[in-house]
């Protein structure tokens, strides 16, 4: 697009790669120290949001164990329900969009293209190339 | 020629999104590193533990509460507002876009309908508001949104909900409730991302619902006897095959994950069945969760990139209209705001 040359394009740049390579290594180094920072244990932090005793159930006992109200029971089982339904049907609308997502890429012009030599029309591969 | 053919959001709506998206990614990152603590302890410890997450998810709900009461007033109040609601009501076009677009995937169909239509280009004019997904989308955040206040305000006000549930373990099963409702919409959101930032014409971003549609030129003149939308005039990026693969896998994992998840890991406040910690379906399951996390986290940074990508639109415009050349692109027939 950019038929006017920027500062930028004389300047030398850094290679991708040791971009990639030192952002690995700052990452590791970094995920190494807050390990060694923690005393070489995992960070995990309990949950205490219901006190051990609940009434009606104790610990490892689940909410349905106290559970006196049915219409609680099947409101989530229905939501268990509608998340899986909905879910799959979520997923299958990914699939139908990737799918046309790549059928459309096919009719556009490939990474590189020129205008020069070519005129648009001849170089039109209307849809059929996918890789 | 240009890819921004879709300006049809106000500046209120795509400040709206902005802002509906920043506070519903809270929301997400706090209510599953509660729910999902075996596999996203990470996020619960830099979140400052459950004390802190659980403060964070009370604040960023009102904020929720905030936006979705100013949406309904709005909608309500203004014209604009309520010739939305016909916009947004399904038709047979839309379950025809639906067949087609099944059909295209099979390449039984040579275009996406014009209800389907992200990319309109030449055909703008054929093309709706809304996409029948974003009809779908509409209706389902809306109903979950609505469903996730109520019930989250319901499990805030503990003395509030004790009238109405004998047990305190009553009361956990509505919390178990309210974060099943959640997962819909954590479902949805990641096919949102996908569909949004990986479109091949405009991928990185779909800008729509970021540059208002006032600053859009309106037509392109020499367009306008052209036939077809004139995608193949565009060119692909180079990095759009790797990177939208890559994200459609992540996505596919992501969203079975917490699909899964959501089954097995529902007990309040322990899980109904023992858990089998370390065994390999675990491990599988917890990077599987993480996945969905970092597709949340990308859309988090694609939603902010279209923010700087109007604020570098607005200023290009405001360049042009002062230069002295100036005409074409800065002539915009104002809609209303
Ligand atoms: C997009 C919207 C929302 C999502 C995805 C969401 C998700 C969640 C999740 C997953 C949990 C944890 C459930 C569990 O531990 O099993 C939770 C808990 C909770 N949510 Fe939400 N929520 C949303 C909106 C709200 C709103 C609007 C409010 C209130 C104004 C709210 C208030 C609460 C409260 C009070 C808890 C209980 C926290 C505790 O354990 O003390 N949530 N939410
Ligand atoms: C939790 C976060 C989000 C919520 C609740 C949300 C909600 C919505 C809703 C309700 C619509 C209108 C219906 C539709 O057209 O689909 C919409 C449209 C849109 N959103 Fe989001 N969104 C979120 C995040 C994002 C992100 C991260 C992106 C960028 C990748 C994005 C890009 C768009 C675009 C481009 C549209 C216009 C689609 C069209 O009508 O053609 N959204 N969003």
């Amino acid at each position: 697009m950019a038929e006017y040359e920027l500062p930028e394009d004389e300047v030398s740049t850094y290679g991708r790669a040791s971009i990639l390579f030192a952002a690995a290594v700052s990452l590791v180094v970094t995920a190494v120290l807050a390990w060694a920072a923690a005393g070489f244990d995992v960070f995990y932090e309990g949950l205490f949001r219901v006190g051990p005793t609940v009434e009606g159930g104790g610990v490892g006992s689940d909410w349905v164990a106290g559970n006196t109200m049915p219409a609680l029971d099947f409101l989530i089982a229905l939501i268990h329900a509608a998340d899986v339904i909905l879910g799959v049907f979520i997923l299958f609308l990914v699939f139908v969009h990737w799918a046309a997502f790549r059928r459309l890429a096919a009719q556009m012009r490939p990474p590189g293209w020129t205008r020069s030599g070519t005129t648009p029309d001849a170089e039109r591969t209307d849809g059929g190339e996918a890789e | 020629m240009t890819n921004l053919d879709h300006g049809k959001f106000t500046r209120m709506t795509t400040t709206f999104h902005s802002l509906l998206a920043l506070d519903v990614f809270a929301l997400f990152f706090t209510g599953y590193a509660l729910m999902f603590n075996d596999h996203l302890w990470w996020l619960l410890v830099l979140m400052g533990g459950n004390v802190g997450v659980v403060a964070v998810h009370r604040l960023a709900g009102l904020g929720l509460i905030a936006l979705v009461v100013f949406w309904m007033v709005m909608m309500l109040i203004t014209d604009t507002g309520r010739s939305n609601f016909r916009e947004i009501v399904p038709t047979r076009e839309d379950v025809d876009a639906f067949v087609q677009d099944v059909k295209f995937m099979l390449g039984r169909a040579d275009e996406r309908h014009p209800n389907a239509r992200q990319f309109a280009g030449y055909e703008s004019d054929e093309v709706p508001l809304l996409s029948y997904v974003g009809k779908g989308v509409v209706f389902i955040f809306a109903i979950e949104l609505t469903l996730l206040v109520v019930s989250g305000l319901l499990i805030w006000s503990k003395s509030g909900l004790m009238q109405y549930f004998a047990t305190r373990t009553a009361a956990m099963a509505f919390v178990v409730f309210h974060g099943l409702l959640g997962i819909i919409m954590l479902m949805g959101v990641m096919f949102h991302i996908f569909e949004h930032g990986f479109h091949p014409a405009f991928y990185p971003l779909e800008t729509k619902a970021f540059i208002p549609r006032r600053m859009i030129p309106e037509s392109h003149a020499d367009d306008a006897d052209a036939d077809g939308t004139g995608i193949e005039e565009l060119s692909l990026a180079s990095s759009w095959n790797k990177v939208a693969n890559l994200m459609g896998v992540l996505v596919v994992i992501g969203i079975t994950s917490v699909m899964t998840a959501s089954i097995v890991d529902e007990g309040y406040p322990v899980p109904r069945e023992l858990h089998l910690e370390g065994s390999p379906f675990d491990l599988l399951l917890t990077i599987g969760i993480n996945v969905g996390i970092f597709v949340l986290f990308v859309g988090l940074v694609l939603s902010l990139y279209g923010n700087v990508v109007r604020r570098r639109w607005e200023r290009q415009l405001r360049e042009e209209r002062e230069g002295p050349a100036a005409t074409d692109g800065g002539d915009v027939s104002s809609a209303e705001d």
